[in-house]
């Protein structure tokens, strides 16, 4: 397939990429791996007139933990790759969620060469009769996300039900993180949870000239795990995928104080879990049974939103929410333990 | 040991150094001077009759050079049969499918193809489509095919005498039905064609193919010109699968494109287009109806096949056939009656994948395994009780005149375990088997034999020429093998000029597993003969009787006295100085019954070989997810003779990663409204590398008394039992016999739930 024409610009600095974005706003994409942009190009889907790459952006490639003014967080630079993620011992010591969902973005050799973080979470919404070639979209009418009036996922839906697959948002969105979206001129912090829409057309609120420089995860002493499920052991999008946020109580630490529980892969946007997340509340870090209570709950609110347009029938997804989650929470709750168990013997000692 | 120098050795293929290093050129590689793109339009309605195609607009803009439709082809129809001649190359009247060609378009660059191809007004009259085959034989809308009532394209009737009978002094009998869905190939390489005429007008063509004289000539036919004037050339071909042998609509467009613009033109399938436009493996329901005595064995089988064959015939009538035939073959049976129906619906068309029809996707094996279980009969011995043995008659009446099938069910049991863990093994860890035959070769007529010549050079090295196509399994380094084996030469000394019709002579193609039975022998016997002519010069030299002498290694020398040589080089110099020619020829045809018919006739000798195979595999099934991991598989195949196991062991792994991993557990189409949803590698979801399991193979070596070296088909025992060895594995794990195919994990997870709730704990 072929790839239509586009002006190609290079930015140097990332206030030379503000610049260009402020200049060419709606008219230009952002290059940031090309994974996700340039397949949609080929198929037809968008056809900016110019690609910003921000491949000589080495400024916004990092990892580090910010502990200034009592702070604790670590912060991602939008355009690290992702095998640098898998590689940070940070990340994989306060933040497992997101490495164990990175390891599962894509296969290795995109994750080395072109994958990064905010291209995975600013990964547009998929829907197998959306993502198809221009041919396959010809003969009927266009859908919702294609400028269309028709859904062909769910029959007579008035709006857009494509899916948010992003491995990267499930389990940042479960760690609590925000995003630094900059422009010429001025940035803002948004939290996450804020960012997606809901809106299968535009998930994300995001304007044409903002650019999402860095990702901030705070740390919050509890663990976190992150599950999918696919056919494939690489390459594949989640069918379903599950992260979770265990933060166990400081006055008793073999209970849960708080608990974060997110589904992606079932929505137009990773979805938080309230009642699921809140049902944890007080629980102890190995209660089987609260687990899978939970699990049950995080199904029957997420099969109010799945429609089946990204692969396997929607009764098997409805049912891996359930043990996805499931399996997230035992992993999160067992590292948590473990870790106060840690804890424990060292005021011991 | 063998007394071979060559043959019978792990030699790397003569291909495989260019292929690694990504030197190798393929279809999509060529570019010729002045050369055109070609684009193809296609019908995005399932069914609709074209009211008016205007190509007025699209001939416009510059750099357009020729714009075809159904009105320039002269009505030409493509079909295997003369009675199946229901394809036209562009329609005229009505598109059968999504992806219907309706017209073809040459531009000097893809950018103004496309545009033009947009530009090409097509006004169609939508048609109430179908798509289940079930639904099409009922439908009271407008046929498919007006000369087909109730859409059946194809039914075969195939009946032996006393069905009834054996039935009713059955001790047992059983009727299941197993459904599989359709399978696509995803050949590694997307279609492609390069066509064009030259100075003497000769159409001059370049494509994946399954045999070249098998694409000429429909081509030569189609334009109606003699067969000398279609050169079908040789090129590098990324995999076949039965996907290339027919003739592509795409060949024939872009022949017509160059033929009028008088220009080169290449057409580059989008892997889209190669998915819902070549071809398909089809879609079956079949029920078999299966009596046995109280020992297992098999008194009367009924079996009925239902398949989707999409819009046109393809290779139908083989197709449908197929199914039945390579059961038969693999197992004995009292009496037998088959039928199958072939259907015509709105989908894309359904031709072979690997065989013809889907044997393995019929479910007979997991049957087998039902009867066992109920006889209380293990599945070793059910099928040792019931598995094919040299000397005897298919029921369709085919010899068999080698058969190691007990050996490869020994060989992979030991092996693999099976005796011990069968039964043995913890909940959802399962193990089972499956075992299948394939025919090597069909009777194909005119094209069933092969012809090859060989010259030398005066340095003493050969020139092989034949018409033996390599589409990826390694029959280019099976040919060279051979040829440096009779000749007496290394491998490098042979260059191989093949799988061109201007320049070799017939052969089937690689089609129906006959190129080393057919092609190979018959370089076997052109070399053989080449040999002698070289032992007569040579004898005289050396003052010996020719047949006391030997060739190995460049020398020609007495066998008992090896000191006593020349070299080959030699010979030849000699030979031309003394007016003697050093090239030779060789053909083989098999001895096939040339009466037998698909349809009309279907008994008598199919073809001389047949191979036979079993693959066990293991597997653990995660109760919570239905998800399969394969712990190991154990392919065991009578392939007659290895030839080279090199080759042979990298054959029997991509049959388990196609028949087995992918087949059975993971690919199948999703579709809307006849559109395909899933016609790419993301969303097909074929095997990865990584998900493999450790591959044991064994080669159980019969020594087929016409096989050269006594090889016959090799591998694609493998792919088919492997399918069902992965299903046998499976519903061993979880305890339910599925019968729905391929085994996804949401099927595996309900049939899990299903029984726990039927026995509660």
């Amino acid at each position: 397939m072929r790839l239509p024409r586009f002006e190609y610009l290079g930015p140097k600095t990332l206030e030379g990429a503000l610049d260009l974005m402020a200049t060419h706003r709606d008219d230009a994409k952002i290059l940031a791996g090309g994974t996700d942009l340039l397949v949609r190009m080929k198929k037809g889907l968008i056809r900016p007139k110019t690609i910003i790459s921000l491949k000589a952006l080495d400024e916004l490639a990092y990892i580090k933990r910010d502990t200034r003014e009592n702070r604790n967080n670590i912060l991602i630079g939008g355009r690290t790759l992702i095998a640098d993620i898998i590689a940070s011992d940070l990340v994989q010591r306060k933040a497992p969620a997101l490495s164990r969902a990175c390891e599962r973005i894509g296969a290795i050799t995109l994750q080395h060469f072109v994958g990064t973080l905010a291209g995975n979470i600013l990964q547009d919404n998929r829907c197998w009769h959306y993502n198809q070639s221009q041919f396959h979209r010809s003969g009927r009418g266009a859908c919702h996300k294609d400028g269309g009036k028709i859904c062909y996922a769910r029959q007579d839906s008035d709006r857009c039900n494509s899916t948010c697959q992003s491995d990267g948002a499930t389990a940042l969105m479960a760690l609590n993180a925000s995003i630094t979206l900059q422009r010429k001129g001025g940035r803002r912090r948004v939290d996450l949870a804020d960012f997606y829409t809901n809106d299968g057309i535009a998930p994300h609120a995001i304007e044409s000239h903002e650019l999402l420089t860095q990702i901030c995860i705070p740390i919050q002493g509890g663990q976190s795990a992150y599950k999918r499920l696919s056919y494939r052991s690489a390459i594949d999008y989640p069918l379903v995928c599950a992260g979770v946020l265990l933060i166990p109580s400081t006055a008793s630490p073999t209970e849960i104080s708080e608990a974060r529980i997110v589904v992606g892969a079932m929505g137009r946007s990773p979805l938080y879990m309230a009642a699921a997340s809140a049902s944890l509340g007080g629980k102890k870090l190995d209660d089987t049974d609260a687990f899978q209570k939970a699990g049950k709950a995080a199904m029957d609110t997420a099969a109010t939103f799945a429609v089946h347009n990204v692969g396997s029938t929607l009764e098997y997804r409805y049912a891996m929410v359930a043990e996805m989650v499931f399996q997230a929470l035992t992993e999160a709750g067992e590292a948590a333990r473990e870790t106060g168990q840690k804890a424990a013997n060292k005021g011991v000692q | 040991m063998s007394e071979y120098a060559i043959i019978g050795k792990r030699m790397p293929r003569v291909d495989s150094r260019a292929k690694v290093m990504g030197k190798t050129k393929f279809t999509a590689d060529l570019n010729l001077p002045n050369m055109l793109v070609g684009k193809i339009k296609r019908s995005p309605h399932a069914h609709a009759r074209i009211i008016h195609n205007d190509t007025t607009k699209a001939k416009a803009p510059p750099g357009v050079m020729s714009v075809v439709t159904g009105k320039d082809t002269a009505g030409v129809k493509w079909g295997v049969f003369a009675y199946t001649r229901d394809q036209q190359f562009i329609q005229t009247d009505k598109a059968r499918y999504i992806g219907d060609e309706v017209a073809g378009v040459a531009a000097i660059d893809e950018e103004t193809a496309l545009k033009a191809l947009d530009l090409i007004e097509v006004e169609y009259e939508i048609l109430p489509p179908v798509f289940d085959p079930m639904e099409a034989m009922t439908m009271e809308t407008e046929l498919i095919h007006t000369e087909f009532p109730n859409n059946i394209n194809i039914h075969v009737n195939i009946d032996t005498g006393q069905v009834d009978e054996n039935f009713a002094k059955a001790h047992y009998i059983r009727e299941d039905t197993f459904v599989a869905p359709e399978e696509s190939y995803f050949q590694a390489e997307p279609y492609a064609v390069v066509a064009r005429f030259d100075s003497e007008d000769c159409l001059e063509i370049w494509c994946p193919n399954g045999g070249p004289h098998m694409k000429s000539k429909p081509l030569s036919n189609a334009f109606k010109i003699p067969l000398h004037r279609v050169k079908v050339r040789k090129i590098a071909i990324g995999g076949a699968f039965g996907g290339r042998s027919e003739i592509c609509p795409a060949d024939y467009i872009c022949a017509l494109l160059a033929k009028k613009t008088g220009r080169p033109v290449k057409i580059k399938f989008t892997r889209e287009e190669n998915t819902i436009a070549t071809r398909q493996g089809h879609a079956m329901i079949t029920t078999h109806r299966t009596g046995v005595d109280q020992e297992g064995r098999v008194l009367a089988r009924e079996t009925t096949c239902y398949m989707d064959g999409g819009a046109y015939s393809s290779t139908g009538p083989i197709a449908t056939s197929v199914p039945f035939l390579s059961m038969e073959q693999a197992y004995r049976m009292g009496s037998v009656r088959y039928n199958g129906y072939r259907i015509y619906t709105n989908k894309p068309i359904r031709g072979m994948i690997r065989v013809h029809g889907r044997g393995f996707a019929a479910g007979l094996d997991t049957q087998l395994d039902m009867i066992a279980a109920h006889l209380n009969i293990d599945p070793v011995e059910m099928r040792l009780k019931n598995s094919r043995q040299q000397g005897e008659y298919t029921s369709t009446k085919s010899f068999v005149a080698s058969c190691a099938m007990d050996e490869t069910i020994h060989k992979a049991v030991a092996k693999s375990g099976f005796s011990e863990k069968f039964g043995n093994l913890p909940p959802f860890h399962g193990i089972g088997m499956g075992t299948n035959s394939v025919q090597t070769g069909f009777p194909m007529g005119i094209r069933g034999g092969s012809q090859a010549f060989i010259k030398f050079n005066e340095d003493g090295e050969a020139t092989v020429m034949s018409g033996v196509v390599d589409n990826g399994q390694g029959n280019d380094n099976m040919v060279v093998q051979i040829a440096a084996e009779e000749l007496g030469l290394l491998p490098e000394d042979i260059h191989l000029v093949s799988a061109d019709t201007e320049t070799t002579a017939s052969d089937p193609g690689s089609y129906s597993q006959v190129s080393t039975f057919v092609g190979g022998q018959a370089v076997k016997i052109a070399a053989q003969n080449c040999r002698a002519k070289l032992f007569d010069v040579a004898a005289k030299v050396l003052k010996v009787e020719p047949s006391t002498l030997a060739a190995k290694n460049r020398l020609i020398f007495v066998k008992d006295t090896p000191e006593i040589c020349i070299p080959i080089k030699k010979v030849v110099r000699i030979s031309l100085l003394n007016f003697t020619s050093v090239n030779a020829e060789g053909g083989y045809w098999p001895r096939v019954d040339m009466k037998r018919e698909w349809v009309s006739n279907p008994y008598g000798q199919m073809c001389e070989a047949f191979s036979f195979g079993t693959t066990i595999v293991e597997v653990k099934v995660n109760p919570a997810t239905g998800q399969v991991t394969v712990l190991n598989a154990t392919a065991a195949q009578d392939v007659g003779y290895a030839l080279n196991p090199l080759v042979l062991e990298g054959q029997f792994e991509g049959s388990i990663a196609m028949g087995g991993q992918g087949g059975m557990l993971t690919e199948y189409h999703e579709w809307k409204e006849g559109r395909c949803l899933n016609p790419t590698m993301l969303d097909y979801k074929l095997p990865l590398a990584c998900d493999m399991p450790p591959i044991h193979s064994i080669m159980v070596e019969s020594i087929d008394p016409k096989g050269p070296y006594g090889a016959k088909e090799a591998a694609m025992s493998i792919a088919m039992s492997a399918a069902q060895a992965y299903a046998a594995a499976v519903s061993n794990a979880i305890g339910v016999y599925m019968d729905s195919f391929p085994l996804t994990p949401d099927k595996i997870l309900a049939a899990i739930k299903a029984k726990e709730n039927k026995e509660p704990e």
